[in-house]
Formats: C-alpha cells, sequence, structure tokens
C-alpha cells in the first residue's frame, strides 16, 4: 500500500514536472509551406538600400516556403511618403491581400488604413518602425529601442573620447516614429549617465532621408558649430550623405561621422578615415523574419498573443512578447546589434559584397 | 551718363536690380547667422548653385519660346543613376566622353519632349509633365528601386566635386561652379548674337510674326527642347559626383528650383525676352537663401514656406525697382531734345 502511494506521487509529480518542462519549454510553431497568401512589403520609402535588402530577405522566405501567392513590393516616393503609404495600404484593401507588412512613416497617421485592413481579416506586421499597437497585429523589432541609443552614446564616447565635445544629430524625417524613440532613448541615457557627461549634443537637425538635403544639413551643420567634432546619423541615408560631404569639404578627421549605417555604402568611407565606427542590424534578416511571422499569422498558423512561441527558417526560434516600449504592443525581438570599423570591414568585404554575413561580435557589453 | 543709359540696355538693369537684390540678401543672413562670411560657405553655395543653373541655362531657351520643360527633374535623375550604373561597370571610360553620353541621353529624353510640343502641337506643360512622370517610371523600372553607391564609382568622378580651377585665398572656383559658368558664357553669347539664337527670340516674342519672317518655328522649339534636355543630362552627370549616392528619388522636385530660377532671374514666362546671365542670378539667388535658411535655427516645416516666401519677396522687390527706374532709364536723349531747342528760343 505504502509503496503503492509513493508510486503515485512519483507518477504524479513525474507528470506534474513533465508537464511544467512542456509549459515552460513548448514546441516551437512551425510554418507548413505552400499554403497561397498574397502578401504586400511596404517600407518607408522607395530608392533606399536598405529596404532593397529587407526585400531580398522576404524574397528568400516567399521562395523557401513555397508561397504560390505574389510577393508585391511596393513604396512611397520620400516627398509623399505618409499619404502615399496610406494610399497603398487602401490598395491592397481593395486587391484583398491577404498580408501587410509595414515599416510606418507615422504612428499615428497609418492607423485608420491599418485598423480596416484588420478588419478585413488582413494581418498587419509592422517591421522596422511601428504604428501605435490597435492598428497591427505585431511589430518586428529590429533591436531594441533603448539599445539603440545605448549604442550610438557608447559610439560617440569611443569618438570623442573621454573628455567629450560637441556632436549633432542629423536624423531622417522629423515625424519618424523609429530614429525618434533612439534619439529620444540616446538622450536620457546621456541625461542620466555620469559617463556621458561631458558629450554635448549641440543641434539635431532632419535630411529627410534625401541624399541631398541630409549632405547640405551635415554642411550646414559644420558652418553653424566650428567647434563640431562628430555628426551623428541614426539613418543608413544620413551616414552616407554625411560622410559624402565631410570628404568633398576635406574635413574628414576634423569632424567624425557615425551613426546607423550599411556596410556597403560605408565601407569606403571607413577606409578614407572619414567614419571610424558606425552600426547596424541585418536588414536582410529583418525582411526574412518579417515574412515568416505574417506567413505564419496569415496562414492561421499562429495567433498574435504573448508568449508564443515559433520557428522562422533559418533565424530558428523566437518567442512573442510585450513591447517594454509600447504599452499593449506586441514584439518579436530580432537582434543582435553589429558595430562594424576598419578591422571589421575587411573581413565582411573579403566574404563577398552582399551575400557574406558579417563576422562581428554582437554589442551585447554595450548594455 | 547718357552714354552709360544708351549702351547699357533695360537687360542690363534687371540684372543689375537682382545683384544689388542679392547682395542685401547675403547682408541680411550674415547679420543672423554667426560664422557666415567663410570660405566654406561660399564653396557650398556656389557648387549647389552650379547644379541649378546648369539646369536653368537649357530651360531658359525653352522658357523663350513660350512653353516649359517640367521634365529636367526627372532627366537629371535618370542620367546621373544611368550614367552611374554604366561608369560602374566601365571604370577605364573617359571623363569627356562619359559627358558626351549623359548629353546624348539627355538631348534624346528632350527631343522627344520637343517633337510632341512641336509637331504634336500639345502645351508644353501637358507635355512635359506627362514625360516628368514617365522618365521617372522608366528609371524606377530600370533600377529595380536598388540604388547607386559612392563606392562604385571611379575616383576622378568621386574627386570632380573637390577640385579647384582657380583658388583665391581660401576661396575656390571648383569644378562643378567652372563647368556652369562655362556654360553660361556660352549659351549667352549663343543667344545674344547667333541667327540661331535670334531666332528663339523671334518665336517667342510674336509667333507671327518669326512666321511671316520665315522662321520654322516647330523645327526651333524641338531644337530648344532637346538643347535643355542636354543640359539637363550634363546636370545629371554633375549631380553624380557631388552626391554619389544615386537613388530612384534623385533631382526630384529640381524642376521647381529650375523653372524660380529662370522666373526670378528674369526671364519672361511669356516668351521672348531674359538671358542666362538672369537665369543664373536667379539660380545663385534661391541657392543662396535655400543654403542659408539651412544654417538657421528654424523648424524643419517652416523651411519650404520660407523659402517661398524669400522669392516671393525678391521679385517684388526687384519689379518696385525695375517700374522705379525703367521711365528713367528709358527716356532716352531724343526725347530730351525738345526741351533744349526752346529754351534756346
Amino acid at each position: 500500500m505504502r509503496k503503492l502511494q509513493l508510486l503515485l506521487v512519483a507518477l504524479v509529480l513525474l507528470t506534474l514536472t513533465g508537464g511544467l518542462v512542456r509549459a515552460q519549454d513548448p514546441e516551437p510553431i512551425k510554418a507548413e509551406p505552400g499554403v497561397e497568401l498574397n502578401m504586400v512589403l511596404l517600407p518607408k520609402t522607395l530608392g533606399n538600400a536598405v529596404f532593397d535588402e529587407a526585400h531580398e530577405g522576404a524574397i528568400e522566405a516567399h521562395e523557401e516556403l513555397e508561397n504560390p501567392g505574389e510577393l508585391i513590393f511596393n513604396a512611397p516616393t520620400p516627398d509623399n511618403a505618409i499619404p502615399g503609404q496610406i494610399e497603398i495600404i487602401e490598395a491592397s484593401i481593395t486587391q484583398e491581400v491577404d498580408a501587410i507588412m509595414i515599416s510606418a512613416n507615422d504612428y499615428e497617421q497609418l492607423l485608420p488604413s491599418t485598423t480596416k485592413a484588420m478588419e478585413e481579416d488582413i494581418t498587419v506586421v509592422t517591421w522596422d518602425s511601428p504604428v501605435s499597437p490597435e492598428g497591427e497585429d505585431l511589430f518586428i523589432a529590429q533591436v531594441d529601442f533603448t539599445e539603440v541609443g545605448s549604442v550610438m552614446a557608447n559610439m560617440a564616447l569611443s569618438i570623442l573620447g573621454e573628455d567629450g565635445g560637441q556632436f549633432a544629430i542629423l536624423s531622417a524625417t522629423p515625424d519618424a516614429s523609429n530614429q525618434n524613440a533612439w534619439i529620444e532613448a540616446m538622450q536620457t541615457l546621456l541625461e542620466e549617465d555620469e559617463q556621458y557627461a561631458n558629450l554635448e549634443l549641440v543641434d539635431i537637425v532632419y535630411g529627410n532621408d534625401d541624399p541631398d538635403d541630409s549632405y547640405n544639413e551635415a554642411l550646414g551643420l559644420v558652418d553653424s558649430y566650428p567647434d563640431l567634432e562628430l555628426i551623428m546619423a541614426p539613418t543608413t541615408v544620413g551616414i552616407a550623405a554625411a560622410a559624402k560631404a565631410m570628404q568633398d569639404e576635406e574635413l574628414c578627421g576634423e569632424v567624425a561621422v557615425s551613426g546607423l549605417g550599411l556596410p556597403s555604402e560605408m565601407q569606403e568611407f571607413v577606409e578614407n578615415g572619414c567614419s571610424q565606427e558606425f552600426a547596424l542590424w541585418s536588414f536582410k534578416d529583418l525582411g526574412y523574419l518579417t515574412y515568416y511571422v505574417s506567413y505564419l499569422l496569415a496562414s492561421g498558423a499562429m495567433e498574435a498573443e504573448e508568449g508564443v512561441v515559433f520557428e522562422a527558417g533559418r533565424m530558428g526560434t523566437y518567442t512573442i512578447e510585450a513591447d517594454p516600449n509600447r504599452e499593449d504592443g506586441l514584439r518579436v525581438l530580432m537582434g543582435p546589434f553589429s558595430v562594424y570599423n576598419a578591422d571589421n570591414l575587411e573581413e565582411w568585404a573579403a566574404g563577398g559584397d552582399e551575400e557574406g554575413e558579417p563576422e562581428v561580435e554582437a554589442t551585447e557589453e554595450a548594455n | 551718363m547718357h552714354r552709360i543709359r544708351r549702351w547699357v540696355p533695360l537687360q542690363r538693369l534687371r540684372e543689375f536690380s537682382l545683384v544689388i537684390i542679392l547682395i542685401i540678401v547675403v547682408l541680411i543672413f550674415g547679420n543672423q547667422i554667426d560664422n557666415y562670411y567663410t570660405p566654406r560657405t561660399f564653396n557650398r553655395i556656389s557648387s549647389t548653385v552650379a547644379l541649378i543653373t546648369l539646369v536653368a541655362v537649357g530651360q531658359t531657351m525653352v522658357v523663350l519660346t513660350r512653353n516649359v520643360d517640367l521634365s529636367v527633374g526627372s532627366i537629371v535623375g535618370f542620367t546621373a543613376y544611368y550614367v552611374g550604373r554604366y561608369v560602374s561597370k566601365n571604370e577605364d571610360m573617359a571623363p569627356l566622353m562619359l559627358a558626351v553620353l549623359a548629353m546624348g541621353i539627355g538631348a534624346g529624353m528632350g527631343l522627344i519632349n520637343g517633337l510632341l510640343v512641336a509637331y504634336g502641337r500639345i502645351p508644353a506643360i501637358v507635355v512635359t509633365l506627362g514625360t516628368m512622370a514617365i522618365y521617372r517610371g522608366v528609371l524606377v523600372e530600370y533600377s529595380d528601386s536598388k540604388s547607386v553607391a559612392t563606392r562604385q564609382l571611379p575616383d576622378w568622378i568621386k574627386e570632380l566635386p573637390q577640385e579647384s580651377i582657380l583658388k583665391f585665398g581660401e576661396y575656390e572656383l571648383r569644378a562643378l561652379p567652372a563647368i556652369a559658368l562655362v556654360a553660361v558664357i556660352v549659351f549667352f553669347f549663343l543667344l545674344l548674337y547667333t541667327s540661331l539664337g535670334r531666332r528663339l527670340y523671334a518665336i517667342g516674342s510674336s509667333p507671327e510674326a518669326a512666321n511671316l519672317a520665315g522662321i520654322r518655328a516647330p523645327r526651333m522649339v524641338t531644337l530648344a527642347f532637346t538643347m535643355c534636355g542636354a543640359m539637363a543630362g550634363l546636370g545629371g552627370m554633375l549631380y553624380l559626383a557631388r552626391f554619389g549616392t544615386i537613388t530612384v528619388d534623385a533631382a526630384r522636385g529640381m524642376e521647381l528650383q529650375v523653372v524660380a530660377a529662370v522666373v526670378v532671374g528674369g526671364v519672361n514666362i511669356l516668351g521672348g525676352s531674359g538671358t542666362v546671365i538672369g537665369a543664373m542670378l536667379g539660380a545663385i539667388l534661391i541657392g543662396t537663401i535655400e543654403q542659408s535658411l539651412i544654417r538657421m535655427n528654424i523648424n524643419e516645416f517652416w523651411k519650404d514656406a520660407l523659402l517661398g516666401l524669400c522669392i516671393i519677396i525678391a521679385v517684388t522687390v526687384d519689379r518696385i525697382l525695375i517700374n522705379q527706374l525703367t521711365p528713367w532709364w528709358s527716356r532716352t536723349e531724343l526725347q530730351r531734345m525738345p526741351e533744349e531747342p526752346h529754351a534756346a528760343v
């Protein structure tokens, strides 16, 4: 009898722990290939190299999942960014697509259209730059937004040194939700953390993600602030334009350029000393992951709920989690950050221009 | 004084008043902005102005014939992209050949505009509004929405904007402004002293009279559009040199700057009068205002509105100056003559 009781307890314990283990580490949801889904990839604007890379990643996933449907790549021109996105979303609703993947130009203004799309049973996934949580299923965050602030602050510190100095920010559009969040995170850090006390942020200007505007704004900064030592551009268009401007005015060495940049665009500026260090995540991976998530949601294999674990092809397993930066928001956090400088860029270049995955350390210590 | 008046036509007077306005504008900005009078400000503004000037010179010819070309921004963008792609694959291409290629592509696009306007008898504003969108569309399609990156370009083209032709201390005349200046001088003489130039003026000031005089207007209009396209093509190549990174959006909206420069420069939008010198001064004025506004601490959303306001003020002041000066200037010696004999009697 006693033995039986022990056995029973053991059995109960076993099933309990087994259950617990399963609850903690459930089988990740996998995608069933071959479901026909028409999907729209809608980045912020046309003519920005990072979005082309995201497109490549989405195409890769599209082929891998053998989706017989269409992957439509469409974006507005920069001068028509917000109305253009609204038009494309409305047109997609009319075409009855299954999923829209948006890098939003505005946090609020797209809401009426994206909400309407969701009411029509269209999966709305944001990536790169989110909308307010009620207008999306979830957000694929490239990196943690506060981490972008700390990575930028750390690059500024390593370029300007302990003694610090003046620096300015050259951003994209004044209403870009992601850039504004990163800049805010950086500003908070500069105020709160003692080690950044000597870094003086003198100005924030906007180049509208347009090469000419960014080029001229960068030169305007140099003219306005003779003691400026660094231009920090949290946009790939801005950083390349600023580096070119410094090169043309023979200011490399006097004014450093840093921020978020594409290795393919920044390589030569690192070689000639116009930029020492910049950072970015892989936009190709971001496009790939976004496509996987949208496919899973649109095919009904997965619900957008906190705690759901899924597998995204070659990138492995991810969990849907609450977005700490946005109330009621859900996100999938991709990461990691790669910091590029003269040392690892050579490796990157040797690894083949477009295909090679850069072998660079993730900046875990940045936190 | 009489002698000066006789030798300086009214058109020069208008240009003179633009120079005065430009000086006023520079003084105002100099007063508002710290470190304004530096060589770098000068070099930067001159490079920006060079691009607008080059395209404005071509635009002037079209406007003289009572037409307008709104597709120049798209032509600049397309040639910048095409030439960039081309030179990245043919690195040892001679600079001059590349310029010829750029101008050739631009001329081809201009020729299409010209044929449609002159022989299709469609208003220029309609034709070029259409081709503006079409040429941009061709670019989007051709580019596959990929961009040209600086690293794909040969060194000479990247270094072109820094090349200085003449130096006065730290003030330099760089390659881009120098090319624009040469274009202005060439077209100045071409328009004022050749029969080709005079015929363009004739068509613009009185189409009927030009027709009676045996000028074949359609051929001349087509030629004007073609030359305008060629200058936009050259502008495209220099745009590539200046910015390096070329996206499908390159030079979008440039047509407005160019048309504004031409109009501010005193080229009559109804045809028949104006010079490339005026267009250049217009470009300098707009470029200076635009680049200087960047230096002011103004809300981003207000900058365009302020640019528009500055242009309107500049043109209004110009008109008032001209209106005040013209009667005085135009009183020729002949008109004064009667007074003197009377006095003698």
